[in-house]
């Protein structure tokens, strides 16, 4: 077939279609580089962009026509007079957009937000979460979206008062999900006006406020909510989960996790009241679970969901899951009291079909328990074993024989992980997420089999593999391609040569590797100039690298957004670069810099406190850094943690 | 419209017809998956010989193969999913052609899993090797291809289709 007749046959269409099954980056970018015709398609499928630079916005979206979502988060310097900048550099821009993260940006207030917000009259969707300084007149600003907006999130804006909440459910009163996590500052009496004004709501996040039982029942009014999460509302009591039982008639899902007032009983209630949930998030809530409310699960047909993690559990427990929440997928029974193989085997046998198991610190369990799971849930995807000390290599046998589908596997602190087992476990070709921290026994014989074989891999934690050397590295940079995310803390074995080997792995985004004492400015320039998007990097106590591995990093890493230099041997020229150099960087940890004075340090956070939204130093610096740097970090929304 | 035909106990029979010439008898309950077929059937058309004359005799076979498998009731969940196992394990021309045949037919299952086989033999490969697969040749200058190799890191990344729906 010629290359003509083959475009024929895949119109746009087509190819829009085969476009949306590539969901990573990197394979959207190499599509992107085929021809023409298959730029354009991706061109014009491209709806979102998380923009690096402000700068870039206009020309990006005048290249990208389809573009309705657009995420600032992780710009630096988003602040008022940006934001009018890029409103008169051109204006149709912000006309197109229907929902924007803004995220963390932490330099804008209400003026800049209000301009912005009016001059994107169709925004559904606006993320303001981690914005620390935003309070009343950030909340009125964004009640100006109006009765356009469905979605809002404003997590840990920590001035937000009830004023603030009662401007936004008066102007926005189609809002469907909101999120008011962290925000300290809200009552009952807010809530009950929000539970008044905003009744399509079907998502609400109340964690962490410090609202009542009265609260509760406002909620219990608002007919259309499915989703409800109020985590850590430590003054809740049983009287509140009354109220949600006998209201509230669309509830699907209800997270009470570490809620400390109330009682197992009150949640049998609540059920009895709402049979058809799909979702009980309740962990670190009971510490204990009587028959009674145990029986009381058993109305639970449809639930899909369940977590229950630092509760104690039963026989009967397992036996009443099993029998009656045929279509559970989730569980987690991390840190339960009186999970044992007989109970696991009891919940999976009859062809239950879960695909996520949390069993962290289940330290009774042995290979039995995994054989009983990898016979029943083939299709397993995700399942968490952290510190069950027993399991052998046995359990990795079976895991490589029957779970093909498995995404996720966390072994951390699993004494029994060895080679051999690394090398069935090899079999679970799709692994994404694997966490071998603490497994002393493997070395790079056994990563060697992993890189060969699990060639997806994303995410990799090997905190203190101290059988780790550099062997190991030279496997993983050439089968793990798409390694996103690396642990080599406390790896003591690791030389330069490793760290260089690791410059192959293009996508590495996240990297930790504190305590290398074997690594040089050799090794850290090696990495710099290989992975391009190293945008998290934490070197703490790497004491052996110097200046010429900085200026490495600082000339080549221009993507770097959060840093971690502890106890590092980094002079004041050296840190000067890094911080003045690296544009992108929001985040840094520069405690206990013993090359570094006091002028060093002042004259590097100068050169970047524009662009700083946390930094964390010793806190005896507090009386030698001068008032004025400390006033204008803090100005621009940068928090200092005083170490 | 399957259970009209069970009701009077006779089934209804369509002959396709592919761009070769081939004719292919079928039973109707199975060949009005393909929306295009279900609508021909309810404007009266399809009395006669249904003509597909973009759909040539090779790959006919396969689509009506498909529809057979995910209409049949005796065949299931299991041996469906070996079915489409095996079907998506042709070769990247017959899927490309079952592609097209699919959109015109109007499958929109069988769209979706060629759509999906397609973009899963791109996945991981570099766009040499996807050129390559698809037997295109590029058609940028090196300095169009330079920039667009250039832009990711310095405009964009992360996950990308953040749909509001």
């Amino acid at each position: 077939m010629d290359s003509a007749s083959l475009l024929c046959l895949l119109n746009e269409d087509l190819l829009i279609r085969i476009l949306s099954f590539l969901t990573y980056d990197s394979d959207r970018k190499a599509f992107r580089l085929v021809c023409k015709a298959f730029h354009r398609v991706d061109s014009l499928h491209r709806t979102h962009l998380q923009i690096l630079r402000p700068e870039f916005i206009t020309t990006l979206l005048s290249k990208f026509p389809n573009i309705y979502s657009l995420d600032l988060s992780i710009c630096p310097q988003i602040d008022d007079s940006a934001v009018s900048i890029l409103l008169t550099v051109g204006c149709d821009w912000s006309r197109r957009l229907k929902r924007l993260v803004l995220s963390r940006c932490t330099g804008l207030r209400s003026a800049g937000l209000e301009l912005l917000v009016k001059s994107c009259p169709f925004l559904e969707s606006i993320d303001v979460s981690y914005c620390w300084d935003f309070g009343d007149r950030e909340a009125a600003a964004l009640s100006i979206c109006g009765g356009s907006l469905r979605d809002l999130k404003m997590d840990r804006c920590l001035g937000v008062t009830d004023v603030g909440l009662a401007k936004i459910a008066i102007g926005c009163q189609c809002l469907e999900i909101l999120s008011l996590k962290w925000c300290l500052e809200i009552t009952d009496l807010g809530i009950d006006l929000l539970s008044k004004k905003c009744t399509q709501l079907k998502h609400l996040d109340i964690s962490y406020l410090k609202v009542t039982s009265g609260s509760l029942r406002s909620i219990s009014s608002m007919e259309k909510l499915e989703f409800l999460a109020m985590v850590g509302c430590g003054v809740v009591d049983d009287e509140g989960l009354h109220y949600l039982g006998n209201g509230c008639p669309s509830l699907q899902a209800l997270d009470v996790s570490r809620c400390d007032r109330l009682s197992s009983s009150a949640l049998a209630f609540l059920i009895k009241g709402h049979p058809s949930m799909l979702q009980i998030h309740a962990s670190y809530s009971f510490s204990e679970f009587p028959t009674k409310v145990i029986q009381g699960l058993k109305d639970l047909k449809n639930l899909k969901t369940l977590i229950l993690d630092g509760a104690p559990v039963s026989e009967s427990f397992f036996k009443i899951i099993n029998f009656s929440c045929k279509y559970l997928v989730e569980i987690g029974l991390g840190k339960c009291k009186g999970v044992t193989d007989l109970g696991i085997f009891q919940l999976v046998s009859g062809g239950v079909n879960l695909k996520v198991l949390n069993l962290t610190c289940c330290s009774d369990l042995t290979d039995n328990a995994i054989s009983a799971i990898t016979d029943s849930c083939r299709s397993v995807l995700c399942l968490k074993l952290e510190c069950c000390n027993s399991l052998t290599e046995k359990s990795l046998y079976r895991l490589g024989l029957h779970c093909s589908l498995l995404e996720e596997l966390d072994l951390t602190d699993c004494v029994g992980v060895s080679d051999t087992g690394l090398h069935y476990l090899s079999k679970c070709t799709k692994l994404v997420c694997l966490k071998l921290g603490l497994c002393t026994n493997i070395t790079d014989k056994g990563l060697y089999y992993i890189s060969r074989n699990c060639r997806e891999i994303r995410e990799l934690d090997l905190y203190r593999c101290k059988g780790i050397g550099d062997n190991g590295l030279y496997a993983l940079s050439s089968g793990c391609k798409r390694m996103q995310k690396l642990n080599l803390s406390y790896c003591s074995e690791v030389t330069d040569k490793g760290i260089e080997y690791l410059g192959y792995l293009p996508e590495l985004y996240n990297l930790e590797m504190r305590c290398l004492w074997n690594v040089t400015g050799t090794g850290l320039t090696a990495l710099a100039t290989g992975c391009k998007r190293l945008a998290e990097l934490d070197v703490k106590d790497c004491a052996y690298i110097d200046d010429s591995g900085f200026m490495a990093l600082a000339y080549y890493s221009r993507n770097l957004q959060q840093i971690n230099l502890s106890h590092c041997a980094i002079s004041d020229v050296g840190l000067c670069m890094v911080m003045g150099n690296l544009t992108r960087l929001q985040d840094a940890k520069l405690v206990n810099l013993f090359n570094v004075s006091t002028n060093g340090l002042e004259v590097a956070l100068r050169a970047c406190c524009v662009r700083l939204k946390k930094i964390k130093v010793v806190a005896s610096l507090r009386l030698h850094l001068t008032p004025d740097i400390v006033e204008t970090l803090s100005a621009r929304g940068c928090r200092i943690r005083w170490d | 419209m399957a259970e009209a035909s069970s009701s009077i106990t006779e089934k209804f029979f369509l002959t396709l017809k592919s761009s070769d010439g081939d004719e292919f008898v079928l039973e109707e309950s199975i060949a009005i998956q393909s929306i295009t077929i279900k609508n021909m059937v309810e404007d009266g058309c399809s009395s006669s010989v249904i003509p597909l004359s973009k759909v040539d005799t090779e790959t006919l076979i396969k689509v009506i193969e498909y529809m057979k498998m995910h209409s049949s009731t005796s065949s299931n969940e299991e041996e469906i999913e070996n079915f489409d196992k095996k079907f998506v394990s042709n070769s990247i021309n017959t899927i490309l052609n079952i592609l097209e045949a699919a959109n015109f037919l109007d499958i929109n299952n069988l769209l979706e899993l060629c759509a999906e086989a397609v973009a899963n033999r791109i996945k991981n490969k570099t766009p040499e090797a996807v050129r390559k697969i698809f037997n295109i040749t590029s058609d940028f200058t090196p300095e169009e291809e330079a920039e667009i190799r250039n832009e990711t890191p310095w405009a964009f990344e992360g996950n990308l289709d953040h749909s509001l729906d």
